[in-house]
């Protein structure tokens, strides 16, 4: 039974590395393949390598690598250079977003939030580089450009959160810090400030995406391994030229839920439901401060807040306690 | 249309479970088996308890409709039906029709000589249900502690079980969990736009094949994981992101009862920091 | 299977996740818990706890046993003693018995600096000279303003010195303001927050709640009163995890979590709220009363070595008297055997009050 189960690769057949289809004529040539990894090789491909870095990933990097310094740097300053306790707070240490004073300024002490706005800067920058070069490669290799669009989605959210949404509430300090609790701490303040983003329908939404991606993704994956053996991973050949395992994988679901996608249009499922997860999701992110301020209120306005026996805890302001 | 002129082929008898060819046989394009007939008994049943519950609750909005477990104070005991009952009974469905439709998924494949990794990956998902539901209550001693159906109480649910330990998201399980969640869905995103951009290149070209797919992701970060290996990693993924988000659960409370900030500082305590 | 570098890869990879998983069980609990339902059923409101830290909270927070009842008649003590012009009201019995009492709370046991001695200068029990002495003399004033003009909070409870003493002439549980970063840097240096924040259950939120809420009177709501925001609604995020820092301490301070006071659905509505957030709400502004009126304005009193780094004095936070659980001992009635420490009856207050002591 486990011999069909194409959880992993048992035997690995070695051809020559594959040095890649050839590129046009103007762009910079590739680097050769580096080699095969066994272990790599238990998993998917055993190949890895070439790679194509160019000016684009070139630049991406460099202003990732910065952008990775000045935050590092920082939370090392932050603990007076001391690299034990570096390590052991490294999860609580934070680049923190401009003090409020600051408004939208861009000129302010370095140590007060312009250490974050460059290193934000430079991400954006790395990120949009790395976005741009999805492109030029896929021209390059005569492909559609979808993950180029894809990326842009990831990219809203990204500016939502970090350029956008502060703009409009015309403070940096609405940001979000650079470190790992800090960054959680500021998710829970965020929904706590604004009433309960559980009920920012958009937020609502984005949910519903993430988890439906990751619904299709364990439906798709395990369709996709379940024909294995009819040959069924070869999706393109496939969706060109139904073969068996086209048949079976759509039959599957057909008999199970009355519906199936094909061979390309589950990919557009797919597509729709990840590039709609940070889509909606910046949307809600974007209206959260600037339109509603209360989303819980919001709802209740709107009817659709579940209710439960209320207490008879009274409000002290409303019995005159001093504001 | 019930049948697509590739179908008939494929419908054939045998691959059952159990029942053997009683049930054997498709309904428009729903295969049935003895799993649909006990999917659908489990599933009308539930709703229509649903339906009978939410008429108690005073609402039909569904929005607001909220059918909530019992009082901690019934344990692990049986409720009236006003007061939990109908959340248990319906629980119950949902276990009855989660593990008929996963056992039909069983039988499908067997039909289609396909391997069983769907119904297993269905698993994982009804894995996650079962121990919210089942497995945290019964640790912690009562059904009560079971989430309420309703499309906004459950998030109310949520919302308080977070605060039950001050801050939710310093819970180990849940960082990765949430982890697994992003990476997943960012992982679709790539997967799904390299099929669509092979199939759809620009006007004028020919459609590319694995060669143009490998090129592409070799160029672009230096490995290409090839076309068997990302339904893998997908699979990998997204189950993990159900396993993690049960273990998230369910060690809030039965395995830890303070705000889970406090969880790390066993890692501010550990020996070497005075170094 | 094979011992190719693959294979060894993967088994070192499983040993090392497998020792480390096993390492990490011992940072969790165990299996029992109890729980306490808060809210209407379903909304996963109320209490979790350990019964086994339950066990070891319980004997740390025992009230000591009462000593007889004094007979509140006879002659008063300012008839017979000098200068006692704050419990110059009780009878001579009432007088000896919280005089004892008090030596048990706060210094145990006989010599030099203890016992009687921990206030009074040995054989002159009427001189001022000593610092204690008119801190605990303050210190009583406030315990009867905290059982008289502060029920809302103590409730029929009430506080007596070893509520937040026991045993100790110090409690232990003070807070002080902690010195900021020095001076501008070029580099973020140590701010006030993004380090284990003690204050805030080991979270990475601000590191001193204390001095804006509870010696301050900083404003700690911060949701949108309205639906849509107005030009007042002004409340950032940053402001709201010093917020957050401070409910982080209450929740640790009494031993329970947020849904002890919130349906956390809607942190702000005071229908959603269980009637424990009006006596913590109540209790917020009796600690900024304690540390304003009370303690603090005995700055001058103490000597170098009882003052915060900064010169300020140490203060008290929910922790100097919750020490971990909900109410103080469990709620022991201790004010209903320590009378001594109510304030004087209407009739007598005039003559106690006499020149205001400080």
């Amino acid at each position: 039974m486990a011999e069909y189960q194409y959880l992993f690769t048992r035997i690995q057949v070695r051809g020559p590395l594959y040095p890649g289809v050839p590129l046009p004529a103007e762009d910079e040539p590739r680097s050769k393949p580096f080699g095969f990894s066994h272990l790599a090789g238990k998993l998917g491909d055993a190949q890895i390598g070439p790679m194509y870095l160019g000016t684009y990933g070139v630049l991406s990097l460099m202003l990732g690598f910065i952008a990775f310094e000045i935050i590092g740097l920082n939370m090392l300053a932050s603990v007076n250079w001391n690299p034990v306790l570096f390590v052991r707070d490294l999860f609580w240490l934070s680049l923190d977003p401009p003090l409020p004073q600051h408004g939208l300024r861009l000129m302010m002490p370095m140590h007060e939030g312009g250490w974050w706005l460059l290193a934000g800067a430079c991400l954006t920058a790395s990120l949009l580089l790395w976005c741009a070069r999805t492109y030029a490669r896929a021209k390059s290799l005569g492909l559609g450009t979808h993950t180029t669009w894809a990326f842009m989605g990831a990219i809203w959210l990204f500016l939502v959160l970090g350029f956008i949404r502060p703009i409009m509430m015309g403070s940096w300090s609405e940001a979000v810090p650079f470190g790992i609790f800090s960054h959680l701490d500021w998710t829970a303040a965020f929904s706590i400030r604004y009433g309960n983003l559980f009920y920012n329908p958009f937020h609502a939404l984005s949910i519903v995406f993430l988890y439906g991606s990751v619904l299709i993704f364990a439906m798709h994956g395990a369709t996709i391994l379940a024909v294995g053996r009819f040959g069924g991973e070869r999706e393109v050949e496939h969706t060109i030229d139904r073969g068996t395992a086209a048949e079976r994988a759509g039959l599957f679901w057909r008999w199970t839920m009355g519906f199936n996608a094909t061979y390309e249009s589950i990919h557009r499922w797919a597509w729709w439901f990840a590039i709609l997860t940070p889509v909606t999701g910046g949307i809600g992110i974007l209206l959260t401060g600037t339109l509603v301020d209360n989303w819980y209120l919001w709802a209740m306005d709107r009817g659709f807040v579940a209710s439960y026996p209320p207490y008879d805890t009274v409000n002290p302001y409303l019995q005159g306690a001093p504001r | 249309m019930a049948v697509l002129s590739f179908e008939k082929k494929y419908r054939v008898r045998g691959g059952t479970l159990v029942g053997g060819d009683l049930f054997d046989f498709w309904v428009g394009p729903f295969y049935v088996g003895l799993f649909g007939v006990t999917t659908i008994f489990f599933s009308l049943l539930g709703t229509a308890l649903i339906l009978v519950a939410a008429a108690g609750g005073g609402t039909f909005n569904p929005w607001r409709i909220n059918i909530a477990p019992p009082d901690i104070a019934y344990g692990l005991r049986l409720a009236p039906m006003a007061l939990g009952g109908y959340w248990q009974v319906i629980t119950i469905c949902a276990l009855g029709a989660f593990g008929s439709w996963a056992l039909r998924q069983a039988e499908i494949a067997r039909k289609l000589g396909m391997g069983m990794h769907i119904p297993v990956a269905y698993s994982v998902a009804v894995f996650a249900f079962f121990t919210l539901n089942v497995i945290r209550p019964v640790l912690m001693g009562a059904w009560g502690h079971g989430f309420p159906y309703g499309i906004f109480s459950h998030l109310d649910w949520v919302s308080n079980v977070g605060y039950q330990y001050l801050h939710f998201h310093y819970n180990p399980a849940h960082m990765i969990a949430v982890t697994l969640f992003f990476t997943t869905t960012f992982a679709l995103s790539l997967h799904a736009s390299l099929v669509l951009a092979a199939i759809n290149p620009a006007k004028g070209e020919a459609v590319k094949g694995a060669e143009h797919e490998n090129s592409f992701y070799r160029d672009f970060i230096g490995y290409s994981i090839g076309t068997l290996g990302i339904h893998r990693l997908g699979l990998f993924l997204a189950l993990s992101a159900g396993i993690w988000s049960a273990i998230c659960i369910v060690i809030s409370g039965p395995f830890w009862t303070r705000g889970w900030p406090e969880w790390w500082g066993w890692w501010l305590k550990l020996p070497f920091w005075s170094i | 299977m094979r011992f190719n570098t693959t294979n060894v890869t993967l088994l070192s990879l499983a040993g090392a996740a497998a020792v480390i998983g096993f390492g990490l069980l011992f940072t969790f609990e165990r299996l029992p818990v109890q729980t306490v339902q808060g809210g209407f059923r379903g909304t996963s409101m109320g209490r979790v706890d350990n019964p086994r830290t339950a066990v070891v909270m319980a004997a740390a927070n025992q009230a000591p046993e009462a000593p007889e009842a004094a007979d509140a008649t006879g002659e008063r003590a300012r008839e017979v003693y000098e200068n006692v012009p704050v419990l110059g009201h009780l009878s001579v019995e009432q007088f000896g018995r919280i005089m004892n009492v008090m030596t048990q709370w706060l210094y145990p046991g006989e010599g030099d600096a203890v016992g009687c001695n921990g206030c009074h200068v040995a054989g002159n029990f009427a001189s001022d000279d000593k610092y204690q002495k008119h801190v605990a003399r303050r210190m009583i004033q406030m315990t009867m303003a905290l059982n008289s003009e502060w029920t809302p909070h103590t409730a029929q409870t009430g506080v007596t010195c070893w509520t937040c003493h026991r045993g100790q002439s110090v409690p232990a549980n003070v807070w002080h303001e902690a010195p900021r970063s020095t001076g501008p840097n070029f580099l973020t240096g140590p701010g006030e927050q993004n380090r284990p924040s003690l204050a805030a259950g080991l979270s990475d939120l601000p590191l001193d709640p204390f001095t804006p809420y509870l010696m301050g009177a900083q404003e700690i709501r911060m949701q949108g009163a309205n639906q849509h925001p107005r030009p007042e609604s002004r409340q950032s995020i940053q402001q709201t995890e010093w917020t957050y820092s401070l409910m982080m301490h209450m929740s640790t301070s009494l031993g329970v979590n947020c849904t002890f006071c919130h349906n956390s659905r809607a942190f702000s509505n005071w229908e959603e709220s269980p009637p424990q957030r009006l006596t913590a709400w109540h209790g917020i502004r009796m600690v900024r009363d304690i540390n304003n009126t009370y303690i603090e304005s005995l700055r001058e009193r103490f000597p170098a070595n009882r003052l915060g780094p900064l010169g300020d004095t140490l203060k008290a936070n929910c922790t100097t008297c919750h020490q971990g659980v909900n109410k103080p001992m469990y709620g022991a009635p201790m004010i209903r055997d320590y009378p001594e420490l109510l304030p004087a009856p209407a009739a007598q207050r005039a003559e106690v009050a006499g020149p205001r002591i400080q």
